[in-house]
């Protein structure tokens, strides 16, 4: 009995010495693993820096056109906010309606070529333009300024924690104090995890039933934000502890402290949440820490409890109630005096608005993430911290997603077959904007609702040009003659009548008009304003249809184009930005610039790592693009796009509708002098619209066009032989004669076109 | 008649400003026209308006007509050194008097113009009938040129790209813009630039002749001594107090003496 006893004693401290082995081996191993982690952070890299995209920046000069609501509605969406005294602090601004003008206290902001240091300056205007630029801090009149651009998105994993990492000696020591009154007293003594602070904790959380303090030390929440999950379960606790003891062994309070205040989680702008009192102070006060008054140094330590709940811009009365705690707080602890306290009591919170970054841009940011793919990683792009400058202009953005998706629904509303049961294959249609004399693009809508479709039908998408491509036929032939020795000018008469093309030894191809209705004898110019099949067609065999392919080329369609005839008619599949190009080309008088979205890259020092110039090259003659506008005008005043002048846009604009022969694609592109936008529309799949250009692509674009030209001083094209630039108040002055369906003769009814224009001038 | 009045007028000028594209175009083989007579056109030309000589539609300078590329495509150039970015690019000459530059007088084919006065302030063209867009340009560009003077070419595109933003028939602008790629090295696109320049300038013989003289010091850059020297002297035909024509002429002479030929 004794030898088993004996037996079972032996076995049992077996297993209690094995266990306790294990147990030590596995607690080694975790301590092991989890100083290796705290080690790791401490010394590695900390934070991931999300890069941050830009719209263009906003140029205001003398003379030009801005109204007052336009110039609020800017300084609104770049978190300036409105006083009713001299602005004092950057950020803030006054309207002065009896003088006519705007002081605002500008933001600092790291321009890619400058830095600029806000200061005050003063707008005035008269009327709806600039009258004047006042630097009010040295009292000079200035005759340009620029406001910095908007953020319109950041590239980031997983989540975009916006901050900027100080050192310890920039943080006011005020600052200093108040957080660690507020959340950490025993920060100096204790050794990462504060007993005396756990029980008074336990002691909150047994007198209300429920979990209401932590108790945790400011090294503990450290680790919790660099190493563990949000949850706050008991689980989570230890390897907390441990971690905050591991780091307070390893590492100094002053090197913990840092890191927490650059770490600590403020608040949040929409999808970019605020990290690090830097940010804050921005966010909250746009200052930098050494100018924060006391009161907004105890909102700021206030803060931390709960950034959201206690946010000046969701709850100003929360965020006041806990200010004065924490102002309370200081006063009792003698960290500011009585004095101090009185004063901050008073002081007044800014009245401003949140602004949330939320991306109204998508497709035009995916096209730009594909650019930039091309020269940077994809960590380097998601973590650190690029500045990313574009050329995005955000108003016409929003005009144009607004002019694309209600132009969509309206083409359903009255064309009900349009409208498909399955959703996944509805109505699709995309629009981009770019600027003729830059190539920048400043607006790009790649479908109707980005969360549904990102597939972005601007560049993505090819489909046959249609009618667009005419143009192309015409200059070839105004450039080169016919091989029959035929010149061609816009008064040329050319058959416009059935035929056959008979082409690489035995092949045939027949060119029809819209209804098969043929005209005989026609100018170019009408051939195009009616945008005739057979007498373009006719032309394109006289002139070569390599010769077409060529002018499509040099004009910026890369897309391939096989040479047969049909691509006379627009067969050659090419996307939308291919056709902003091309025509851009022809909207700055022959000179074809480089498309551009991404204008400067610049690194987290500020350092310009990629710039990307304006790209220029004459590649038709200026006398031949003026004149190729000035037939397009006239499709505008009196061929297939002439509904636009009925519809209330009457400014000098060139344009050309196309329709592919088979009703699946509808586009119309079309330009003034200094705005160009190309809208498509059609199915992804190979369903037919069975509208035209005119029909379904037009609308859109001349509802964009109204509101985008709004306030732009009218301006026409420029004959390349009368130098210096042309203001003209007036709408064209030539009338509509015979407006035309594409394809349809001349003569059809004439859209009545309001004699003065319908945009302000 | 068969077509309006209103509408041959109309037409009239559409044929103008095509007979600059035929008779002006300095990049591309145009198909020269084959006179009317000879011409069997498949479709009957009505009204055929008659292709106006140059001069009705722009003064050309005398020199003008030479500047196509295909008569600076002349012998193999003689081996140069490229000048270096630095001191390629002067200023818009100021109208010192200057004596018979060496090399030049030897080398210019055609007699040159006298010395043409200075007009290279652009502030000066700030007058009252300007529109407000084309003074905030010509402010810009006038700005463009300081930061140019002052060594910071990167700067100075970002303001001179605003130029053309604002008025794009601001030929000034683009003159600078080519200037600050040729300061930065990219010679190609500032030939570039010059050539969109040039369609702005044509009525301005000064800034012609700069625009002359900078496609020699571009062309010059890229080692292309033929075209360089074809170029400086297209400067002092218009322009002979042009400096930096003549002074590039005169270097050019002296380090090869076959590149004054």
């Amino acid at each position: 009995m004794k030898k088993f006893q004996l037996r079972i004693f032996s076995i049992s401290l077996i297993v209690l010495l094995v266990i306790t082995t294990t147990g030590l081996v596995a607690g080694a191993w975790f301590l092991k693993d989890w100083e290796d982690k705290v080690t790791k952070k401490f010394e590695g890299r900390k934070w991931d820096f999300a890069s941050k995209i830009y719209s263009d920046s906003y140029h205001l000069y003398v003379g030009a056109n801005l109204r007052l609501d336009d110039l609020t509605e800017k300084l609104r969406r770049l978190g300036y906010y409105e006083t009713s005294a001299p602005p004092k602090s950057q950020g803030a601004y006054q309207i002065n309606a009896a003088a006519g003008s705007v002081d605002i206290f500008l933001h600092d902001f790291d321009f890619p070529t400058e830095k600029v240091k806000g200061y005050p300056v003063r707008i005035r205007l008269l009327g709806n333009s600039v009258s004047g630029i006042e630097n009010l801090s040295e009292n000079t009149e200035k005759f340009d300024l620029e406001l910095e651009p908007e953020v319109v998105t950041g590239l980031y994993q997983r989540i975009w924690q916006e901050r900027r990492v100080v050192k310890l000696a920039e943080v006011p020591p005020l600052l200093i104090k108040s957080i660690l009154a507020v959340e950490d007293e025993r920060f100096f003594s204790h050794l990462g995890v504060d007993p005396i602070g756990i029980m008074r904790a336990m002691l909150v959380n047994l007198r209300h039933l429920s979990l209401q303090q932590g108790g945790s030390t400011l090294t503990q929440q450290l680790m919790k934000n660099f190493l563990l999950s949000d949850e706050r379960t008991l689980s989570r606790k230890f390897p907390e502890a441990v971690m905050a003891l591991i780091a307070e062994r390893k590492y100094s309070k002053e090197v913990i402290l840092e890191n927490y205040l650059n770490e600590i989680y403020l608040g949040q702008r929409g999808s970019q949440g605020i990290s690090g009192v830097w940010e804050a102070a921005q966010f909250y006060f746009s200052k930098p820490l050494s100018e924060l008054t006391v009161g907004q140094t105890a909102l700021l330590a206030g803060l931390i409890r709960a950034p959201n709940r206690l946010s000046p811009y969701r709850n100003a009365e929360a965020a006041i109630k806990r200010r004065n705690v924490v102002l309370a707080k200081l006063r009792d602890d003698k960290i500011i005096t009585q004095k101090q306290y009185d004063a901050a009591l008073k002081e007044q919170l800014p009245q401003r608005a949140l602004v949330k970054v939320t991306n109204e841009a998508p497709f035009y940011v995916d096209y730009l993430r594909r650019e930039l793919d091309q020269n940077y990683p994809k960590d380097v792009l998601e973590k650190d911290g690029l500045r990313i400058f574009t050329g995005l202009d955000l108003r016409l953005q929003k005009i144009a997603e607004k002019a694309l998706t209600e132009g969509l629904a309206k083409l359903e509303a009255s064309h009900p077959a349009l409208k498909k049961k399955n959703a996944e294959e509805g109505l699709e249609g995309a629009i981009v904007v770019v600027r003729p004399q830059t190539g920048e693009i400043k607006a790009m809508v790649g479908g109707r609702n980005y969360q549904k479709s990102q597939f972005n039908r601007v560049f993505q998408a090819k489909r046959q040009a249609g009618s667009v491509f005419k143009p192309f036929v015409y200059l070839a032939a105004f450039l080169h003659g016919g091989q029959s020795g035929t010149q061609y000018f816009p008064d040329t008469v050319v058959n416009d009548s059935q035929f056959t093309w008979n082409y690489d030894h035995g092949q045939s191809w027949q060119p029809n008009n819209y209804n098969n209705d043929y005209y005989g004898a026609v100018t170019v110019s009408r051939a195009l304003e009616s945008s005739l099949n057979s007498a373009t067609a006719r032309v394109a065999q006289d002139v070569g249809i390599r010769r077409v392919r060529e002018i499509a080329r040099r004009l910026g369609i890369e897309s391939s184009l096989p040479a047969v005839p049909s691509l006379s008619l627009g067969s050659a599949e090419v996307t939308p930005l291919e056709v902003a190009v091309a025509f851009s080309t022809l909207a700055n008088g022959g000179v074809r610039a480089r498309s551009v979205a991404v204008k400067h890259v610049m690194d987290q020092n500020t350092k310009v790592l990629e710039k990307r110039d304006v790209r220029l090259e004459q590649v038709i003659n200026p006398s031949l693009a003026y004149t190729m506008n000035q037939l397009l005008k006239g499709v505008m005043d009196r061929g297939t796009g002439a509904a636009a002048r009925r519809w209330g846009f009457t400014r000098p604009a060139a344009g050309k509708t196309g329709t592919t022969n088979d009703y699946k694609d509808a586009w119309f592109v079309g330009y003034t002098p200094e705005l160009l936008a190309v809208v498509w529309v059609g199915y992804d799949g190979p369903a037919k619209i069975g509208l035209s250009g005119s029909e379904a692509a037009l609308p859109i674009w001349t509802e964009f066009m109204k509101a985008a030209t709004a306030n732009m001083p009218v301006t026409d094209f420029v004959s390349p032989s009368v130098p210096g630039s042309e203001t003209s108040e007036d709408a064209p002055a030539e009338k509509c004669g015979s407006a035309t369906r594409e394809g349809e003769p001349p003569g059809a009814p004439c859209p009545p076109a309001p004699a003065k224009p319908a945009e302000p001038v | 008649m068969l077509i309006p009045k209103k509408r041959l007028s109309k037409f009239a000028g559409y044929a103008m400003a095509l007979a600059v594209t035929w008779s002006c175009a300095p990049q591309r083989p145009y198909r020269a026209p084959i006179p009317r007579s000879s011409a069997p056109a498949p479709s009957t030309r009505v009204a055929p308006p008659p292709a106006p000589p140059v001069e009705a539609v722009r003064k050309p300078l005398p020199q003008e007509s030479k500047i196509r590329e295909q008569d600076i495509r002349i012998a193999p150039a003689p081996k140069l050194t490229p000048a270096p970015a630095s001191k390629d690019a002067k200023e818009p000459t100021k109208q010192a008097s200057i004596s018979e530059p060496r090399g030049s007088s030897e080398a210019a084919p055609a007699p040159s113009a006298p010395p043409l006065a200075d007009d290279s302030s652009l502030l000066a063209k700030i007058t009252p009938g300007v529109s407000p867009q084309r003074a905030a340009s010509l402010r810009l560009t006038e700005e463009g040129r300081k930061l140019l003077d002052a060594g910071d070419p990167a700067k100075a595109i970002t303001r001179l790209e605003r130029t053309i933003v604002i008025d794009s028939t601001n030929g000034y602008g683009y003159f600078y813009l080519a200037k600050a790629q040729h300061r930065m090295g990219h010679y190609q696109q500032s030939l570039n630039l010059l050539e969109v320049a040039q369609s702005r300038l044509a009525g301005e013989p000064f800034w012609m002749s700069e625009l002359y003289a900078l496609r020699g010091e571009n062309y010059r850059a890229l080692g292309q001594a033929q075209k360089a020297e074809t170029s400086y002297h297209q400067s002092l035909r218009i322009n002979s107090g042009n400096q930096t024509a003549s002074d590039a002429l005169a270097r050019m002479s002296g380090e090869s003496p076959a590149a004054a030929k």
